[in-house]
């Protein structure tokens, strides 16, 4: 494990350094929340997500799609081979069984620049109750009670000297966007990521090269220097 | 081209197959960096901190390890590893700024040299065993049952602060023994020795913001000086001032500090202080009281007029009484000594000098005033010289040592030769070095153990100047261990624990350690109700903890000052300069590719050494830049480039320190010259100081050239108004008396 990825995994423990707040580093966001505090706001949250969340979910699956207003979506598609993953995972019984919101489970998608794969801690919220005889859940649950991290296998990626975000891109198509419900983000997932609610374990479906990026650019009139995404 | 039978289409048909060529040699590689889906890993987060979010950096404050200034200092951490360094703004002593050292830390953290295990010599080579073996043939050398006790224990060290000097202390006491050497090329020793026998105390405050002139002897307190950030923010206040400060810096090779200075003053090496007494000469003449001044001294300064002090020094007459009318006229002024006034057989006489001239303009108690004291001088910082190293050496020699302990130094490499200590370092039976790389001291000990680098571990740190608040600084760690290493702090813990069990086995780790000794302080140091575990967070998260600190008074008295009269050397007619540069520093630095990369503040010479010379000394050698110069000492010779620049006194060749490393790893092994390897034998007659600017040696060309890789290969504008200029008779006409 020398000098690979184990120091990704620290666990909350007493032997551990305490941030600076962020107040002295501009990021935009200033977190001044105990710990405590922080605990009572996650967990209303959740519960409050999981309410709201479930309510269009039923509406959803009768209406028929309008398209996400205000958006030409990119052109272009990928016949990506099916990867392999150490659990396969089902997306579709999550967003199109269950309803639930892509947000709810990539939490930092509209935060980071990264979407970032959920912490098993997240999927051990549900199934340490749910599904807990299933097989998969069973692996899973080997992985929490091991305390080793699931090592998942990187579908979707752009080179290194491209310089993407995901919380801008969620700004713009989603949360700034006219008429768009949150609760329909996974239609703006899929303009980059396909049709998850057909998948198990997610499959390339767009090229994401830069004719791909430009053409939707072009389309939604983004910005085109080309310093924004070559930094 | 075409004179070897190839065309330019045929050169570009053969450059275009063996691209080819290459492209499929490279698809046998394999890879890891790839767009394929399902090749490369992504790997969550078990259970991540509530504040972590991929993809945006989390701040924690820790403390800077690379000199001993102890600013204060924030790392960008961003999924589980440290990126950046910035300045910590809570810190009284760098105040939210960081110099190139502390940015370029990250490089030893992730130093591809790194030692990964403890190394074990065994039938003469050094070699990996587990922590559990390295530990069990230490405490078979110095557990309790190995009857080891008194002075044949030593630990040598750079400068200790903090916790880990209290244990270190202990660890000695608990051994019985004294012999504790702290070493430090980069010092201001003599000139602690110079203050605290002429003003009570070792480390006054300079108070370089209400001074309107400095006067500035050597000190380089831009560049390699005791705590560069910290003076960097004071100069600012200087220069920013009402009058603008005028800066006047006197030295044989230009500082980084003579660099910025309004008028640099070349000066014969080791002639800074008969310099010092003509200016007190010419303050006397212009009628500065002199009421306090001793007979004898009053004879002294007397007999240091203009003209006998610009033949010893090599400046003019002129000058002098130039110098002299700035100083009185704009007070208060501020004068300094540094590394070349100190570096003598004379340091500290010379030092003393410069000192006087501050009692004589007033300024003590004006820009030269108490410091504070903290209540924890336990844990202040030990500051060191070279007055150790020759102790050291001396002790080895006599076989007077069967077990030391490096840490946080590298004498084998600073050592000049004449110490012969690498011959030295035989007699003492068992050495172990607390290292993260193969140094030259490390690979002649007989056990290695890696410590943590300082951005894995956990320690408390003093600054050496905190003239303003005495802080105690932590130091976090910022990410996970890179190897399963272990921390010095929790070393020292685990020695104490072999002698005295009783007293420290309540302490699982160091972070417990210093846990309890933050939350056992007094209320009076807290400050505020907060319970141990509040109180304690909000310490780590500002990373300091401001310690009530006593302001004394100064008790100024004049020293005896006894000047060498001045001689020429005909067999060796030049002045050796081993130059100190914020940067590679004393050499610790010289294994950050970074630091390498960064030019030479006043040469732009990067990756190696350089001899530095006066064009007039070019010509009189007939030497041109990039020739390699043979320098050679009564200690042996060198061979180094020559770069020729204007700012370096005619007699005085520099050669900087930090390179000429015979080991620490592929960036710093067998890159350049190491000017210390031939320091002629002397030392300060009061200190004991190394005399490092004392040696005399003669130069010749080698007969070889090289291109000198330099930033900025022209030293004028060609004609293009890039700086402009004025006369300096134009300038005083729109502000008298500002350039003399």
């Amino acid at each position: 494990m020398s000098g690979g990825y184990c120091f990704l995994f620290r666990q909350a423990s007493s032997v551990a350094p305490v941030p600076v707040t962020w107040a002295h580093r501009g990021r935009g966001v200033h977190y001044f929340v105990t710990p405590l505090l922080s605990r009572v706001i996650t967990f209303a949250l959740v519960l409050a997500s999981l309410l709201v969340l479930a309510l269009p979910a039923w509406a959803e699956n009768g209406a028929t799609t309008k398209g996400v207003p205000n958006v030409v979506p990119p052109k272009g598609e990928h016949a990506g081979k099916h990867v392999e993953q150490p659990i396969e995972f089902p997306h579709d019984i999550h967003t199109k069984v269950n309803g639930i919101n892509c947000m709810y489970c990539h939490t930092y998608a509209r935060r980071s620049k990264v979407a970032g794969i959920p912490p098993t801690s997240k999927c051990m919220g549900c199934h340490s109750m749910i599904a807990t005889d299933k097989p998969r859940i069973k692996q899973l649950t080997e992985y929490w009670e091991k305390r080793e991290p699931v090592k998942w296998k990187k579908v979707h990626d752009v080179p290194d000297f491209v310089h993407f975000t995901h919380e801008k891109h969620l700004k713009r198509f989603v949360f700034d966007n006219e008429g768009m419900s949150v609760d329909r983000v996974s239609e703006v997932c899929a303009f980059c990521h396909g049709d998850l609610k057909q998948m198990t374990v997610a499959n390339k479906v767009k090229p994401l090269n830069m004719g791909f990026c430009v053409r939707c650019h072009e389309a939604n009139k983004g910005p085109f220097d080309c310093w924004k995404c070559h930094k | 081209m075409s004179g070897n039978g190839v065309n330019r289409r045929d050169f570009l048909k053969i450059l275009g197959w063996s691209g080819v060529g290459v492209a499929v040699a490279g698809c046998d590689r394999p890879t890891t960096v790839t767009l394929e889906e399902g090749k490369e890993e992504v790997v969550a987060y078990l259970q991540p901190e509530e504040y972590v979010i991929p993809g945006v950096g989390v701040w924690f404050a820790s403390t800077c390890q690379q000199c001993a200034a102890g600013c204060g200092v924030h790392g960008r951490v961003r999924e589980g590893r440290v990126l950046k360094m910035e300045g910590n703004p809570d810190s009284s002593i760098n105040y939210g700024k960081l110099c190139q050292m502390g940015q370029a830390g990250l490089q030893g953290h992730y130093n591809p040299d790194r030692i990964k295990k403890p190394l074990l010599r065994k039938g003469g080579s050094l070699t990996e065993v587990t922590w559990e073996e390295a530990l069990g043939a230490l405490e078979q050398k110095v557990g309790a049952a190995s009857g080891l006790a008194g002075d044949r224990f030593a630990w040598f060290t750079g400068t200790v602060s903090g916790h880990q000097s209290v244990l270190l202390s202990a660890h000695l006491a608990a051994l019985g023994s004294q012999h504790h050497f702290v070493h430090e090329v980069i010092n201001n020793a003599v000139g602690r020795a110079v203050n605290l026998d002429m003003l009570g105390e070792a480390m006054p405050r300079y108070r370089l913001d209400e001074a309107k002139v400095i006067l500035s002897f050597g000190s380089d307190f831009l560049g390699a000086g005791i705590s560069p950030v910290y003076f960097s923010t004071a100069y600012a206040k200087f220069r920013t001032g009402s009058p603008r400060g005028v800066l006047i810096q006197v030295e044989p090779k230009m500082t980084l500090t003579g660099g910025n200075a309004d008028l640099w003053v070349p000066i014969r090496p080791g002639t800074e202080g008969a310099f010092a007494l003509g200016i007190a000469n010419q303050l006397l003449k212009q009628g500065v009281d002199a009421a306090g001044v001793p007979e004898n001294i009053r004879a002294l300064i007397a007999s240091h007029d203009a003209e006998k002090v610009a033949s010893i020094t090599g400046s003019s007459a002129d000058r002098l009484a130039r110098i002299a009318t700035l100083l009185k006229e704009r007070s208060p002024s501020l004068v300094l000594a540094g590394a070349s006034v100190e570096g003598h057989a004379h340091g500290y006489s010379a030092a003393a000098a410069v000192m006087m001239l501050n009692m004589l303009l007033g300024n003590v108690g004006k820009t030269i005033v108490a410091g504070g004291s903290s209540p924890f001088p336990q844990m202040e910082a030990k500051m060191g010289g070279t007055r150790d190293l020759i102790a050291f050496a001396d002790a080895a020699d006599k076989k007077n040592l069967d077990v030391v302990f490096f840490y946080g130094a590298n004498p084998v490499y600073t050592a000049p030769s004449h110490l012969g200590l690498t011959e030295k370092l035989k007699n003492i039976p068992f050495k172990v070095a607390f290292s993260n790389f193969p140094d030259e001291t490390a690979l002649s000990a007989d056990l290695v153990l890696p410590v943590l680098s300082p951005y894995e571990d956990w320690g408390t740190h003093m600054g050496i100047y905190q003239p303003e608040q005495k802080v105690v600084s932590i130091q976090q760690p910022l990410m996970e261990p890179l190897y399963p290493n272990k921390g010095f702090g929790d070393l020292l813990l685990a020695f104490l624990k072999m002698r005295k069990v009783k007293e420290y086995e309540s302490f699982t780790d160091y972070y417990s350690y210093l846990k309890n000794a933050f939350t056992a302080l007094p209320a009076t140091v807290k400050g505020g109700a907060l319970t141990n575990d509040e109180f304690w967070g909000k310490t780590l998260q500002k990373g300091l903890l401001e310690v009530p600190t006593v302001v004394g008074t100064l008790k100024p008295r004049l020293v005896e000052i006894n000047l060498p009269e001045y001689k020429e050397d005909a067999q060796r007619p030049f002045h050796l300069v081993p130059s100190g540069r914020l940067g590679l520093w004393d050499g610790r630095h010289a294994n950050l590719p970074w630091l390498q990369e960064a030019p030479d503040q006043i040469s732009k010479i990067v990756w190696t050494s350089w001899a530095e010379i006066h064009p007039a000394t070019a010509a009189r050698l007939g030497v041109e830049q990039g020739d390699f110069l043979r320098i050679t000492s009564d200690q042996g010779a060198l061979e180094a480039q020559v770069y020729i620049h204007k700012g370096i006194h005619i007699d005085a060749i520099a050669v900087p320190m930090g390179q000429g490393h015979e080991e620490y790893g592929r960036y710093a092994k067998g890159r350049g010259v190491n000017p210390l390897k031939i320091i002629s034998p002397g030392a300060d007659a009061r200190t004991g100081e190394l005399a490092l600017y004392g040696t005399r040696v003669t130069a010749a060309a080698a007969g070889r050239r090289e291109f000198l890789v330099k930033l900025s290969s022209n030293e004028t504008q060609l004609g293009r108004k890039m700086v402009a200029t004025v006369t300096a008779d134009v300038f005083n006409r729109a502000e008298p008396k500002t350039i003399t």
